[in-house]
């Protein structure tokens, strides 16, 4: 069963399409997995078992009838709990929406369908895309699978949960601070955050509009370039959507980076923040992997990782509350403690500093871009310390604002997170690379690289334990 | 409103806004919430914005709205 649970979506793939594997017999695998193993790590918040072997047989039926569909055609993944599923409840993990039933799928959603995925269930995040871990709520939050007493990251903590521990090749989450990258790093797999604009958000519940991405968690750099060509498209009814051509993200893996200029932003890491010592180690270790692989590493400057917290967080709070404003004035108690106050810190922004907020940004991002004159990537720390223990409100209250992800949701630009080894206590630790606008690909093409050259992909959280 | 909002303050907001189901624990949420959003505003590099920086979310209509 180990086997079937650690296939990528790629290697699946090619076994499905030959006949090799059958799409029943490896939702069943994944089915068992997750019966047996996420009672301890609660990722999925809703396990459809019945729901995917009725996929599973579709797809089985279709594939032998000669019916490919592509590379997700049979393959299990699973949707963060903020993204409609038609006739399934959408529930943010929040009592609020608890008895929220989508009459339609969202646009990823519809087209994991139409690819013939095979849908395992919904997964847990944080309440609302921004309360978390919380253990205030119907339903417990998702523990790290490399040691289940350690926080996921979030708030696609299922997300993250469910893909490193085999439940699920590939996983859909969201990212409006560093969402998606958040429990990629801390669960040790792969994590995009495209281009703003890329993918659709259409059926997704907000957390703050400007801020918002929606993007694949996987268990490698290939995988995620697979969903992503799947999931990315412009969408004419989501107002932020960009017309632009969409895809192609797989072909320049095995390109190499000889030649490459890579711009490591340190000061993010080193200065703005300290990074914690293992995690500063493996960033720059990953570093040096790239640099033998041919690459030209230089550092680059750029606004303080506090000047773009502030931005970030006054637009997200801002946008947030007006979102919730009604359920805060009518039922207040129905959020969690951690979710409340998080959303209250929008109530009284001004409108000037949301505006201010908004022409800071276009300062910075444009300011941002300018760089990749001199670099194609950038490279820089995404969380600043490895997965804290989930019962220690102190740590993860100090840990909660010591990222350098949110400078990306601020500019909009495609951020990929990926594992760059292990602490001494055996959690994931990752960086990311940054592209300029709709340039995934080129991050995929470095991600990919430095893969191939490391060992990290191999390795899997010890769930018997 | 004042550098060092306070209990009181917070409360009269919030009732301003329509936020009136807010328990005590809830308005010391909102306090805390408060002064983590002025040090944010606090923080924003907003000094050297000049009248000519536009907003990122400039309204803007399609060509094809005709």
């Amino acid at each position: 069963m180990s086997d079937l649970a650690y296939l990528t979506v790629a290697e699946a793939a090619e076994l499905l399409r030959a006949k090799k594997l059958s799409p029943v017999e490896y939702a069943k695998a994944l089915i068992d997995r997750v019966e047996k193993h996420d009672k301890k790590l609660n990722a999925f918040i809703r396990f459809t078992p019945d729901r995917a072997m009725d996929d599973a047989k579709r797809a089985e039926a279709e594939i032998m009838r000669g019916e490919w569909r592509g590379p997700f055609h049979g393959v299990p993944y699973g949707l963060k709990d903020i993204v409609d599923y038609a006739s399934l409840p959408t529930t943010a993990h929040s009592k609020i929406l608890k008895d929220n039933v989508a009459a339609t799928d969202a646009v990823v959603t519809q087209k994991l369908r139409a690819a013939g995925g095979v849908f395992m269930g919904k997964l847990s995040t944080h309440e609302f895309a921004t309360g978390g871990p919380c253990f205030d709520l119907p339903w417990p939050p998702a523990r790290n699978p490399w040691n289940r007493e350690h926080f996921t990251g979030g708030s696609s903590s299922g997300s993250g949960a469910a893909t490193a521990a085999g439940f699920v090749p590939a996983a859909i989450g969201t990212d409006t601070g560093g969402s998606i990258r958040n429990p990629a790093t801390l669960c040790g797999v792969v994590g995009m955050k495209g281009t703003y604009g890329l993918v659709s958000r259409r059926g997704v519940i907000p957390l703050a509009f400007s801020l918002d991405h929606v993007g694949p968690l996987t268990r490698t750099v290939r995988d995620n370039a697979l969903m992503l060509d799947l999931i990315a498209g412009y969408d004419p009814l989501d107002p932020g959507s960009v017309n632009t051509a969409a895809g192609g993200y797989t072909a320049g893996l095995g390109a190499g980076v000889q030649g490459l200029k890579v711009g490591v932003i340190r000061h993010f890491y080193t200065r703005d923040m300290e990074g914690e010592p293992e995690m500063v180690a493996g960033i720059e270790a990953a570093v040096k992997v790239l640099t033998g692989l041919g690459a030209k590493v230089q550092e680059v400057q750029t606004a303080p990782l506090g000047e773009y917290a502030a931005c970030n967080r006054t637009l997200l709070s801002s946008e947030a509350y007006a979102i919730h404003e009604k359920w805060l004035q009518e039922r207040p108690q129905d959020y969690a403690s951690l979710t409340r106050e998080r959303f209250l810190s929008g109530a009284f922004v001004r409108a000037a500093d949301y505006i201010n907020a908004t022409r800071v940004r276009l300062k910075m991002t444009s300011a941002f871009h300018a760089l990749f004159s001199d670099v194609d990537v950038m490279v820089t720390a995404s969380a600043m310390d490895p997965a804290c223990r989930i019962d220690d409100a102190k740590e993860l209250d100090r840990t909660y604002a010591r990222q350098a992800r949110s400078p990306f949701n601020v500019t909009g630009s495609p951020a990929l997170s990926v594992p760059v080894g292990f602490s001494k206590g055996g959690l994931p630790l990752g960086m990311q690379i940054v592209g300029r606008p709709f340039s995934e690909a080129l991050i995929y093409r470095v991600a990919h690289a430095y893969e191939q050259a490391t060992q990290w992909v191999g390795k899997h959280p010890p769930l018997e334990a | 409103m004042a550098n060092e909002v306070t209990l009181e303050d917070v409360r009269t907001m919030a009732a301003d806004v329509g936020l009136t189901r807010l328990t005590d624990q809830h308005l010391q949420e909102l306090l805390r919430a408060t002064q983590t959003a002025q040090a944010r505003r606090a923080a924003m590099p907003k000094s050297d914005l000049t009248p000519a920086d536009e907003s990122a979310h400039v309204f803007r209509l399609n060509g094809s709205d005709r």
